[in-house]
Formats: structure tokens, C-alpha cells, sequence
């Protein structure tokens, strides 16, 4: 008995026939098939052997050409190769670093005030980050990011120049209202970053800006120079005073306040206990305050409602009402205890995370 | 053949199978787990074949439901297919979430002595073999130059997207999540409508050469205008939901642990929380859990909580079980998964531990009044029947509002309650941008979003100047060898907007 795999006769002549996977048959069809212009079995099995492998990779490129079409089609849906590309890290401390991420249609619609959502990889959360900078002729955006719990400390660990993360979505949130005539951003901690932007627009559309930004010590200060090119007048509070006014900066919100009796609007970005102090610091001088709400976020898109805040009688969703809110009606104190919801859950994912890398 | 009367047909509905209750509440796995081949053509059976069926404009799709049945009783499935996807685009899934009591199987006459077919069963047993076999019916597709875009990629947007692309458009969908499917993927639960059953559905959208783009934020990224201006599209699709949840405004709902039932839901299908800490979304649920509703999206709530890991699991409802607006199968399973239910039942504060955790609920009792606007009677509290009832997590369902984005970013009418205001045609106030969906109608159901995109399909195709895609895509094009008078067939006149 010959071995006649692959071969059937038609008509009498010889055929050669390949069965396609179920994957390529859309492309391909249920089989490919080729005559070898013989009736001659002998003639035919001899004309079998290239003329399979010629099928085979027929085969072969369709499943190429497929697997390409789809990445292509999946570009904007990225794994963690072709994700958003980071261009740029530095360090400002060992726990705040930067991150300056390749995002043209982000950069050129991103406004002051605005955030985005950020996924690390296919396991991880969908984190809040205040946007600190974005240039629409670079086609970038920068966050500035504090190490804190496990998700940023494994940005930290994993996040390097020419690294990619697995998405990124946004601008979120209404932008900042420009048009005062004149202003203090007071930014602290985390907030230092995402205050340099709104400073930059309120200088811009022609306010006097008067900077308050608070650091703990003069080693941790970073972007001076990008704060002084934009600020009429720069207060720099320390913690340990080896800077400016030692303290924190609601001392220099007062020193300003005091010394600038006009000013008409003063904003707040930074951890929750300081825009409440700040809230606090203004509410006597009687100046419009805004803070930057950061409630927990799954969505960001107004869907969860995880994100509720209370401000005045109204329970607001920061994501797609604010993030912005009236810090003269913007409860704190609930801010802060929804801010703790998973604080267990938060630490046993820290204490599992770091006991896998020992 | 004698006719078949209802004497005649087979009277007990074929069995399908499901998960027993005890071990499904431990699992994510489906519950349902379909027809088998002999059920299949059983049930098929005791289809009267009505020469003018009730079931047909039952359907918001208008399925030919006695046709794809008949054809699963010659045993003709890939026949029974063809017939689905004419009016469907995803039998798998609508069988598994329409409300097919309240539709084709509600006006069925078998119901009126016996069990009426079991319609959606059979549709998602054929959706399922489709998905096992590969078929897909894609129509020859000749470019005609036409941008659509699709804003939202749940049962809206996917059916507007699957109508335009067979008429020949270049469709692109964006989603803002990171995950294609909107409430197909966040908010009904693996167990309902499994993750590979939805993917399936996805990869025949991109067989259509639909491109679907995640983590585009329409409204904030781009807005509507610019769509039609700047990036050159010529006809836009709307389907946004809503997404909105709604609170009840009583004291303790900022306390941890008064959640929505999209956070939960959220937090689980799309997040993976239930696998946390391998994923990095916690969850947080308690161990005794309250959900105040009692529609699909409470059932869903419930469900979800009982293989999250909670103890025990409360369904509180101000109304009775015969007015919930559930699907009578979700009922059934989360009865027989044990969650208790608490009827006429109303929250009326929630009540804290003293460090901002729930800690309880005080509930009222209700009784039935008079029937109210919906022909639904009216709860009405019995005075001095507050209880309190301890609870560690209360999760919302009790109703979710219009997605603002899109009206906060756009000159597009709203109607005083947020959602877009569109004509019969669902046309908006602005050319050529169309909506459907429950950005449209307010919170529904999976089948009448697909029913509204396509019907938004059929109004773009007449603005557009597309011909009914029937007529086109049945045949094979030739390239104006077939012109007549010198008129390519395939040619359509091109027509671009702009919005001022």
C-alpha cells in the first residue's frame, strides 16, 4: 500500500490537499488545494513533497498576517509591550519620582486641574494621578507619583525610561476656571507637582500668582526654577526651615494672605489634611478656596460612585463632577475616613508584595 | 405532516442543566449550563410554528423566532444561525440576559396552558454552537468611504457597530475603560454571561473590521465636535449608558462600606477583586451583606457578594417578589443559592460603629397601597415598625442616571433628567450625531440598547444615503462589470458634514 497522505484524485488527476485550522478559515477557506498535472501515481508522490511544503507556508503567512492585523487592531488596547511608552524618569526622592509618558492626544487635550487613570499591568488597579505637566508639542505628560502603597512602589520598582504601562485614560474631570485677577496655589506633598500646571495657565490668562509650596526639607525641593519662571512671588515653607518659612504652608498661605488683602481666589492641592488646613487658613479672610479632590477612583468615569464627596448638602462624584470642589464646603473629615475604607486591604497587599521580592 | 397542536407538542419544557445551587455559590462558573443536543430538539418540538406568531414583534430585534426553532428542529443549526444573525448580533448573549419572559416568551400561546417555549434557551444553545464551530456570517465588504464613530462599546454601540460596518462603513468604536463590552463586561457577572462567550462576540465585530479602541475617554480626549470636524467621521453613535448609580440621600451612606452595586460589580468583573490580592483591586466586602433593590442588577449584586465570600446576604426591597423587576430566572437562583430575602422592606438610615463603618441598618416595614404612575402598587410605610438590622456592608441598587460626560463636553440637547434627547429616529440635536441605549431611554435592558443601535443604524444609513444593506451585502459586488447605464451598483453617494 502506498502512502498517499495529502494526495486525492480528481478526474483522474493527481491533487495535492492541505486541511486549514479553524483559526485561518476565514482567511483560507476549509482546505487549500493544488494539482500536480499528473495521473501518474508514482509521478505524483514524487511532486507531493514541495508542492506541501509550498502549502504549509501558505499556511504559515495567513497565520503570520492574521496575528499581525490583530495586534495592529489591538494597538490602542495594549499588553505590556505596547503600552504607553515612558520617555523619562527622575528621582526627586526616594519616594517621589517622575514619569514623563508618551501620550500625543492626552497631552494636547489635557487642561490644569485634570487627571488621569493609570493601570501599571493586566493584574493591577485603576490608579487616580493628577496630571503635574503635559506638553502638546512633545506629545507627553508627566505624573509625579509618591511610593506609598503597593501599586506605586511597584511603579517605582518597574517604571523605567523606554518601559510601557498597560493603559492610561483621560484628561478626567472638569479643568480648572481660569480668570482671577490675582491668585495663591498653595501646593503640598503630593500636590507640589499638579499645582506647577494651574500656576503655569493662571500666569498665562494674566493673574498675579503668588507660589506656596511646602517640601520637608531643602534636598527634597524640586522644580524651583519651574515655579519661579511662573510665579510673581515663590514661598517655600520646610518642615525643618532649612528653606524659606519653616512650617507648614499654611503659614505661608497666611503670610500672603495677609500681606496681599486682594486677592480674589486661593487654590489648594495636596494630601487631605493640609487643603483642610488651607480651607481653615482662608476661610476668616473670607477668599474664594478650591481644592483637587483624590477620593478613591475604580472607574473614573462616573459609574462607581466610589468616589462620592460631600460638599455643602450635595453628595458629588469627584470624577466627573470635580474633581474641583468649593474647600469652604467640601466635608474633609468624610473624605478622609472614605479614604481609609481599604487601609487592610491595602496593607496586607504591601506585605505580600514585598515579602514575594525577599 | 398533521399540524401540531398544543395536545400534540411535548408538555413538560426540556430540561437544562445548572449548577447545583451549593456548589455554584462557591464558584465564579455559570450557573446555566444549556441545552444538550437531545433537549435542544425537544423543546424545539413544542413550537406551534404560529402562522402569525406574537413572539416576532415581541422581540425588540424582531428575530423570526419560528424560523430559526423550525430550522433546529430539521436539525438545519447552522440554518437556525443564519436566521438568528439577521436580526441578532449576539444570540449567545441575549439568550443568556434578555428578560424573555416580559418579551417573546410572554406572548407565546403555548404559555397559555403549559410552560411557553423556551425561546432564549434555544437562541443562546445555537449562540453557543456558533461560538464552538466558528461560524460567522460576514458579508462581502467594499469600503465606501464612510467614518463612523461609536462611542461605548456595550450592546448599543456593538449592534450600531455590527449594522454599519455590513452596510460597508469604517467603524470605530471607543471605550473608555480598559476593556471592550461596557456593561456586558463590568456589570454582568461571569456566572451570567462568561468572559469567552462576550470575547467571541468582540472578535466577530473585528471580523466585520470593526476597530474597537479602549481608554479613549470621548467628551475629555475628543469631544463630539471634534469627531466630526477634526477627525473625520461622518456620522457619530452615542450609546453611553447609564451608568449614574443612584443614592437614597439617608443619613450614613458616606459611612465605609455603603458601596453602589456598579462599584461591587465593577470592582469584580472588570477589576478581578475577587482574586485579590493576585489582582491589586481589593474589594472590601463585609460578611453580612444588605443590597437595597431588587432588579437584574440587585440579583447580579447578591450573587456576586455570596462567592466573594460573604455569610450572609440580604435582598431588601420595599415592594413583594411579584413586583420585582428581576428576571424570574435570576429570582429563582439566588432564592435557591440561599440569600434571604426581606420583602417590604425600606432602609431608612444607616447607622455607623463608631469609626465610619456600617454597623447597622433601620429598616421599616412597608405594605401595598394604591397602584401608582407604573401600574405598580404603591409602598407604604407602617407606622412604628423601625427595626434595626445588623449589617456590615450595604451595596445600592436601586437605579442608575443618565452618564453626564457627554452632555458636559457637548452642545447635544438633554432632557431635564440628563439623558440625550433624540427623535423617533433617535437623531440628536445635532447632525448626524446619533444615540441610543439607556443614555436614551434611561436603565433598561441589553436587548432594547441593541434594539435602539440598530434602529440608529437604519437612521444613519438613511442620512448617509447608504441603500438598505440587505439588498447590498447578499449579493457578491463585481467591481462595475454589472453597471448599469454606466452606474457602478456598489457606488453610493458620498456625502461629507460638518457641524458648525
Amino acid at each position: 500500500m502506498q502512502d498517499t497522505r495529502y494526495l486525492f484524485q480528481r478526474n483522474r488527476t493527481w491533487w495535492v490537499k492541505v486541511a486549514v485550522p479553524r483559526a485561518e478559515r476565514d482567511a483560507l477557506g476549509y482546505d487549500l488545494r493544488r494539482s500536480l498535472h499528473t495521473e501518474d501515481l508514482a509521478e505524483a508522490l514524487v511532486a507531493r513533497g514541495p508542492v506541501l511544503e509550498e502549502l504549509r507556508q501558505e499556511l504559515k503567512d495567513a497565520r503570520q498576517a492574521q496575528k499581525a492585523g490583530r495586534a495592529c487592531r489591538e494597538s490602542l488596547m495594549p499588553d505590556d509591550e505596547n503600552g504607553f511608552e515612558i520617555l523619562l524618569r527622575e528621582d526627586f526622592s526616594d519616594v517621589t519620582f517622575l514619569l514623563e509618558v508618551k501620550a500625543p492626544l492626552l497631552a494636547k487635550a489635557a487642561k490644569p486641574g485634570q487627571f488621569i487613570i493609570v493601570i501599571l499591568h493586566e493584574h493591577g488597579e485603576r490608579i487616580p494621578l493628577t496630571i503635574a505637566d503635559f506638553s502638546a508639542d512633545k506629545g507627553t505628560i508627566t505624573l509625579v507619583i509618591q511610593a506609598v502603597g503597593k501599586s506605586t512602589r511597584e511603579m517605582q520598582q518597574r517604571c523605567h525610561a523606554g518601559t510601557h504601562l498597560h493603559a492610561l485614560v483621560g484628561p478626567m474631570g472638569f479643568p480648572s476656571e481660569l480668570g482671577a485677577q490675582k491668585i495663591i496655589c498653595v501646593g503640598g506633598g503630593l500636590g507640589v507637582a499638579p499645582i506647577y500646571p494651574q500656576l503655569r495657565a493662571f500666569k498665562e490668562s494674566g493673574s498675579y500668582v503668588i507660589g506656596v509650596v511646602g517640601f520637608r526639607s531643602k534636598e527634597l525641593i524640586f522644580w524651583q526654577d519651574k515655579f519661579e519662571q511662573y510665579c510673581d512671588e515663590l514661598i517655600i515653607c520646610t518642615d525643618d526651615g532649612s528653606v524659606g518659612i519653616q512650617g507648614r504652608v499654611t503659614l505661608g498661605l497666611e503670610a500672603a494672605l495677609k500681606l496681599h488683602s486682594d486677592v480674589d481666589r486661593v487654590i489648594a492641592v495636596g494630601p487631605p489634611i493640609m487643603m483642610k488646613a488651607c480651607a481653615e487658613t482662608t476661610r476668616p479672610f473670607g477668599v474664594e478656596t478650591i481644592v483637587s479632590m483624590n477620593p478613591i477612583v475604580v472607574d473614573g468615569t462616573g459609574m462607581c460612585g466610589g468616589c462620592r464627596v460631600r460638599v455643602g448638602d450635595e453628595i458629588k462624584f469627584a470624577c466627573v463632577d470635580g474633581p474641583e470642589f468649593d474647600a469652604h464646603k467640601v466635608d474633609f473629615d468624610d473624605l478622609m475616613s472614605r479614604l481609609g475604607r481599604y487601609k487592610g486591604d491595602e496593607a496586607r497587599a504591601l506585605e505580600g508584595w514585598e515579602k514575594a521580592l525577599s | 405532516m398533521a399540524r401540531k397542536t398544543i395536545r400534540s407538542i411535548p408538555q413538560m419544557r426540556a430540561d437544562m442543566p445548572v449548577q447545583a445551587p451549593a456548589v455554584r455559590a462557591e464558584n465564579f462558573d455559570e450557573v446555566a449550563l444549556g441545552f444538550d443536543l437531545k433537549n435542544a430538539l425537544i423543546e424545539s418540538e413544542r413550537c406551534l410554528v404560529c402562522p402569525k406568531p406574537n413572539c416576532v414583534p415581541a422581540c425588540p430585534v424582531n428575530i423570526d423566532i419560528p424560523g430559526f426553532i423550525v430550522r433546529i428542529s430539521e436539525q438545519d443549526y447552522r440554518g437556525a444561525y443564519d436566521i438568528l444573525t439577521e436580526s441578532t448580533l449576539l444570540p449567545a448573549i441575549c439568550g443568556r440576559v434578555c428578560p424573555q419572559e416580559d418579551q417573546c416568551e410572554g406572548v407565546c400561546p403555548v404559555g397559555d396552558k403549559l410552560e411557553p417555549v423556551a425561546i432564549g434557551r434555544l437562541e443562546r444553545w445555537i449562540g453557543d454552537m456558533a461560538i464552538e464551530n466558528g461560524w460567522r456570517n460576514i458579508p462581502p465588504i467594499v469600503a465606501n468611504g464612510f467614518k463612523i464613530g461609536i462611542v461605548g462599546s456595550g450592546p448599543a454601540g456593538m449592534a450600531c457597530a455590527a449594522d454599519m460596518a455590513k452596510a460597508s462603513c469604517d467603524v470605530t468604536i471607543y471605550e473608555a475603560l480598559h476593556r471592550a463590552g461596557g456593561v456586558l463586561r463590568y456589570g454582568i457577572p461571569e456566572f451570567r454571561l462568561p468572559n469567552k462567550v462576550l470575547d467571541a462576540e468582540l472578535e466577530n465585530l473585528r471580523a466585520l473590521g470593526v476597530k474597537i479602541e479602549c481608554n479613549i475617554l470621548v467628551g475629555r480626549l475628543f469631544t463630539i465636535e471634534q469627531m466630526l470636524n477634526e477627525l473625520g467621521f461622518d456620522a457619530v453613535f452615542i450609546g453611553t449608558g447609564a451608568g449614574y448609580p443612584s443614592f437614597m440621600g439617608i443619613d450614613g451612606e458616606s459611612l465605609n462600606g455603603v458601596l453602589s452595586a456598579n462599584e461591587l460589580l465593577t470592582r469584580c468583573n472588570l477589576m478581578g477583586a475577587t482574586e485579590f490580592p493576585r489582582y491589586d483591586t481589593p474589594l472590601g466586602l463585609g460578611k453580612r451583606v444588605a443590597v437595597i433593590g431588587s432588579g437584574n442588577t440587585a440579583m447580579d449584586a447578591l450573587r456576586v457578594s455570596l462567592r466573594a465570600g460573604a455569610e450572609e446576604v440580604y435582598c431588601l426591597y420595599r415592594r413583594t417578589r411579584a413586583e420585582s423587576p428581576a428576571r424570574i430566572e435570576e429570582l429563582e437562583h439566588a432564592e435557591e443559592e440561599g440569600i434571604h430575602f426581606e420583602w417590604l422592606t425600606a432602609p431608612v438610615e444607616i447607622l455607623d460603629d463608631g469609626n465610619s463603618n456600617v454597623r447597622a441598618l433601620r429598616c421599616q416595614k412597608m405594605e401595598l397601597g394604591e397602584p401608582d404612575e407604573s401600574g405598580r402598587r404603591r409602598p407604604v410605610p407602617i407606622a412604628g415598625s423601625e427595626y434595626e438590622f445588623e449589617v456590615d456592608t450595604v451595596v445600592y441598587a436601586i437605579g442608575t442616571n443618565a452618564n453626564p460626560i457627554i452632555g458636559q463636553t457637548s452642545k447635544i440637547a438633554l432632557n431635564k433628567w440628563g439623558y440625550i434627547e433624540a427623535d423617533d429616529q433617535l437623531a440628536t440635536s445635532m447632525a448626524g450625531v446619533y444615540a441610543g441605549g439607556d443614555i436614551v431611554t434611561g436603565a433598561a435592558t441589553v436587548i432594547l440598547a441593541m434594539g435602539t443601535g440598530r434602529q440608529a443604524a437604519r437612521s444613519m444609513k438613511t442620512y448617509l444615503g447608504i441603500r438598505d444593506s440587505s439588498a447590498v451585502y447578499r449579493t457578491t459586488p463585481d467591481h462595475g462589470e454589472a453597471s448599469i447605464f454606466g452606474i457602478d451598483p456598489t457606488e453610493r453617494t458620498h456625502v461629507r458634514v460638518r457641524v458648525a
